[in-house]
């Protein structure tokens, strides 16, 4: 439970978040946990937490990204589950039904997206999207002119209807490689869901597995290192007390991710 | 959140990234691919309004979230800010966009989400 506790402090000192008083305030609460005796396991300092991080949230709103959200829910649990007798097992069930919950949304919002399914989203976000380019541009068979011409194409402003206008090739192969991301993405994120919602017996390895193969793989794309960390840290506190080799895996994925995107 | 996060989707336009219902990666309708335009009217002239510095996170949560009370709110602060040198405006108009692909070429067509007039005698209208 502690490393879980600790890998979570260390998301908004790694990726320091809101703005004003809130960031100062947020990096002395993260920091006091790590180093102060006895303030890691106080329910007080993470109720402070989970208030600020709501704070940002109601100030920002609509704009905040999902993980702050997650933050929040996140640090209210262990807040809460910190001041029951059996803390390791009800922030185990506490991170558990939150990634499977937090799947479950990103899986609906993917089926009734009216743009997600046929692969349009990611034959966008590939040439539009400058952080995904190294992705597209090495998997997806583009040179950089046609990488821009098809993100300057994508990416016009029009008011009305499509502007009459030759259309830039587009290469087969990042259509296929849109297709496989869209379909890929889909699945693991059904499987980590229904995995983490439904009772599994011995099988729970299959949680832990699902999770890091989700975050060593996604999260090398995706540009958004601190919900992949917020997610590890989920994943090792429901490790039981004697899973070393899982929790050192948890460990392992959290420093991955920090290779992955040392700056962003 | 979750649920309320769709409904705000369905029924105010909420892009899907937003709002805390895990929509991210979901759909090309995030909130920087929407535009907006500002007009100021009156009977003699149209002059396109620019979204000052001070208003770019008000215009952003309006993009975001094209509610008829935050497009509203949003015309009510380029109002004090529009040019009164000639005539003064009589109307702040404010037109949502939001980008649509073709599903085949992906080429770009703008889809209006909201249109809100706020007339300066005090009153907002949605034409």
């Amino acid at each position: 439970m502690s490393l879980a506790l600790r890998l979570t402090l260390l998301v908004p000192l790694l990726r320091p978040i809101g703005s004003g008083w809130l960031r100062p305030a947020l990096l002395a609460l993260a920091a006091a946990g790590l180093v102060l005796p006895g303030a890691l396991r106080h329910p007080a300092l993470w109720l402070a937490l989970a208030l600020l991080g709501a704070w940002r949230v109601v100030s920002g709103w609509p704009l905040a990204d999902n993980h702050a959200y997650l933050l929040v829910y996140w640090c209210l649990a262990i807040a809460l589950a910190l001041l029951v007798p059996d803390a390791q097992r009800a922030l185990a069930w506490n991170g558990r039904v939150l990634v499977g919950l937090a799947f479950a949304c990103a899986v609906l919002s993917k089926l009734l997206s009216p743009d997600y399914l046929d692969g349009r989203f990611f034959r966008v976000a590939l040439v539009e999207d400058p952080r995904l380019e190294r992705f597209a541009m090495t998997l997806g068979g583009l040179d950089r002119e046609q990488l821009l011409a098809r993100r300057e194409f994508v990416a016009q402003h029009v008011d009305g209807p499509a502007p009459v206008r030759a259309v830039p090739p587009e290469a087969t192969r990042l259509r296929r490689l849109a297709l496989a991301a869209t379909w890929l993405t889909l699945f693991l994120e059904a499987a980590i869901a229904l995995t983490f919602l439904a009772p599994l017996g011995r099988h729970v390895w299959l949680r832990h597995a699902l999770l890091l193969v989700f975050c060593g793989s996604v999260y090398a794309i995706a540009p958004v290192a601190s919900f992949g960390w917020l997610l590890l840290a989920m994943g090792a506190a429901q490790c039981a007390p004697d899973a070393r080799r899982t929790r050192l895996a948890y460990v392992f994925g959290f420093a991955l991710l920090i290779l992955y995107h040392p700056a962003g | 959140m979750a649920l309320h996060q769709l409904w705000l989707v369905e029924r105010e336009g909420l892009s899907a990234w937003c709002g805390g219902g895990f929509g991210m990666f979901s759909t090309t309708d995030g909130w920087g691919a929407r535009h907006l335009h500002a007009v100021a009217l009156s009977p003699a002239f149209r002059t396109s309004l620019e979204v000052p510095y001070e208003l770019e996170e008000d215009a952003a949560r309006a993009l975001a979230l094209p509610s008829a009370a935050r497009v509203g709110a949003l015309a009510r602060a380029l109002a004090e800010r529009a040019p009164r040198d000639l005539e003064p405006p009589e109307t702040i108009r404010i037109d949502v966009f939001a980008r649509r692909h073709d599903p085949e070429t992906l080429a770009p067509r703008g889809e209006l989400l909201r249109s809100a007039e706020l007339r300066l005698d005090g009153a907002t209208a949605e034409p």
